[in-house]
């Protein structure tokens, strides 16, 4: 009844997708790199829900892809006002320049 | 309306007098600008948190239902979870109108938010489906990363924000992955469904289940900020105003704990006699194995980091990591008594931390800095701070007579009754006695450093009854415990 494992192309490009994400997270050093980063890891996450959903012909799965695509709306757009707030402060979005708090 | 669904609405109440609360706030801002000047909006969240709390007495359910096609359970520990977010919402905008850290305009926002952040906590910690925990997460998480940033002009406080958001948005996206790939195993996004799945479809693959559960624990240790995903807290709570910290040091992380619960106990174990879970295998062994190590290393890298720290947020920071680490300890049994210690030690930190922060906030208030240095010879300036400072930091450390050390006796002898986790006890008590380093340089530095300038600023009675409100029950808590712990292990009856 289950998407099978490892015989399915899907799982693999969801989990390219997805480290790719998390890669760029780990080494981007731009704030918008990693936000647009996130917004990848996000949306081959929906990718994989909406293909789940088709194979077993169950609608929970796009419920879940809806919310996330809006709950990742949501977070872009107070990331983005964090992210100018703080260019406005240091003229750069450099997440090595934001280094005070320290112990 | 289908009986079903006003059954739910009914159970559903308390949630939606924080909305009503909410709606009236944002009304008030647009309709009445010079509201933004009031304390218009601090006494709307004080009614909202005070009504919210008399409806959920009011609906106190019996037995455990499910509300909305399951996307939510009214059991005991929902009632005890509400009455703990309203009373955390309600201290920590107290704290935050009476002292000098955020100005007005900040202050209405403040009040929008954290009400929008109590409904989410509730979401959190009655949701018994993947999606209804996702938006509850979010909804925590989204609008933290605004309260942390609130001070505009504060470097540090940008820093915070952009710190938590970075890391929260990464945690959360894992988290979700993880629920994709358990919706991908089992087909379904209900606990009670997954559950079933797991037992007959025998969990298979097992690597898929592993990871996805790995996954999840990402996302829910980054909120309760458990062990490896502690690590922004000491930046966040230090670069966050202290309302805000105190605030979050509290509530999220019950909320944190309300989720972990369901999903520990409803989805990754099989239910016996009442009260009594067999947890379910994954990997080697079962996951309250694998809970407690992460417990041990949650309280040695919180109780280890905080010694040597100079900034009294900071301390507070770790030490409230090294707490988790406590509270993790509840899991390993995986029965009814584990639940009910977590909870009644929730009761207990909730107290002494909100405490400890308003204590740090006054301070900080009197001295603008929050560095070990300002707070010497404070309890020499003003005696009420000082004691009812001890009475928070020595309960905290776990101290007999005080309501930490109750708490801490029940985990304790909750790892000790299970079998082969004795070590797990053996470890902890020692954290504890390594956490009183810490805190007893917080006290030393009070009474018996001399202050380099005394500051003459009387402390106004506000901040008196806040203070002696948290302080008496943590001294009460100490000795005479026994109603709160029936009161609690009734509510947790009803859980299943």
């Amino acid at each position: 009844m289950t998407v099978s494992f490892l015989t399915n192309w899907v799982h693999y490009l969801v989990a390219a997708l997805f480290s790719v994400g998390l890669l760029g997270f780990l080494i981007r050093k731009n704030a918008l790199v990693i936000l647009m980063s996130i917004e990848l890891m996000l949306n081959a996450v929906n990718l994989y829900v909406a293909k789940v959903s088709l194979a077993l012909h169950s609608g929970a799965g796009l419920v879940l892809v809806v919310f996330a695509i809006t709950v990742a709306a949501a977070e872009v757009a107070v990331g983005l006002a964090i992210i100018l707030n703080l260019y406005r402060a240091k003229r750069s979005v450099d997440v090595d320049m934001f280094t005070g708090l320290k112990g | 309306m289908t009986p079903e669904l006003i059954s739910s609405l009914k159970q559903f109440a308390p949630e939606g007098v924080i909305i009503s609360g909410l709606v009236f706030l944002f009304i008030m801002d647009a309709i009445l600008p010079s509201s933004r000047e009031s304390r218009l909006p601090l006494f709307v969240v004080l009614f909202s948190c005070i009504l919210g709390a008399l409806v959920t007495i009011g609906v106190i359910p019996t037995e455990a239902s499910s509300l909305f096609s399951g996307v939510i359970q009214s059991d005991g520990v929902t009632t005890f979870f509400r009455l703990l977010f309203f009373f955390s919402c309600a201290g920590g905008t107290l704290l935050a109108y009476e002292t000098k850290v955020l100005d007005r305009d900040s202050l209405s926002e403040f009040s929008l938010l954290i009400l929008c952040v109590t409904f989410g906590m509730c979401l959190m910690a009655s949701a018994t489906n993947v999606l209804m925990l996702y938006i509850g997460i979010e909804t925590v998480s989204i609008i933290s990363f605004v309260m942390a940033g609130l001070k505009r002009d504060d470097a540090r406080s940008n820093e915070a924000s952009l710190k938590y958001l970075i890391f929260g948005a990464v945690a959360s996206a894992i988290m979700i992955y993880g629920f994709s790939l358990i919706y991908g195993v089992t087909g379904s996004l209900n606990y009670g469904d997954i559950a079933k799945a797991l037992i007959e479809g025998g969990g298979e693959p097992k690597w898929a289940i592993l990871l996805s559960m790995v996954m999840v624990y990402v996302g829910l240790a980054y909120k309760i900020s458990a062990f490896p995903l502690h690590f922004w807290t000491p930046d966040v709570y230090e670069g966050a105003p202290t309302p805000v910290t105190a605030f979050f040091s509290i509530a999220p992380k019950a909320a944190g704990f309300g989720a972990a619960i369901r999903f520990f106990l409803c989805v990754l174990s099989t239910p016996g006699e009442a009260g009594v879970w067999t947890p379910m295998a994954l990997g080697h062994g079962a996951w309250t194995q694998a809970i407690a190590v992460l417990s041990v290393l949650t309280m040695l890298v919180g109780n280890l980091s905080a010694i040597g720290q100079k900034n009294v947020k900071r301390i507070l920071a770790y030490s409230s990591v090294a707490h988790v680490g406590y509270l993790l300890m509840g899991f390993v049994s995986a029965n009814a008594f584990g639940v009910t210690a977590v909870l009644f030690y929730l009761v207990a930190y909730c107290l002494m931390n909100l405490g400890a922060f308003w204590v740090v906030g006054l301070v900080a208030d009197r001295k603008k800095s929050e560095d070990l240095e300002a707070f010497k010879g404070v309890g020499w300036e003003d005696p009420f701070l000082g004691v009812t400072m001890a009475i928070f930091l020595f309960s905290l450390t776990g101290i007999p007579m005080f309501s930490g050390f109750v708490g801490k006796f029940l985990l304790f002898s909750n790892v000790v009754q299970t079998p082969g986790f004795l070590w797990l006890a053996v470890i902890g008590v020692l954290n504890s006695v390594v956490s009183l380093f810490y805190y007893a340089n917080i006290l030393k530095a009070m009474w018996l450093d001399k202050p380099d300038t005394v500051v003459e600023a009387p402390v106004s009675s506000v901040h008196r009854i806040a203070l002696a409100v948290l302080a008496i029950p943590t001294m009460v808590l100490g000795l005479y415990f026994e109603p709160i712990l029936k009161v609690t292990q009734s509510l947790v009856a009803t859980f299943r």
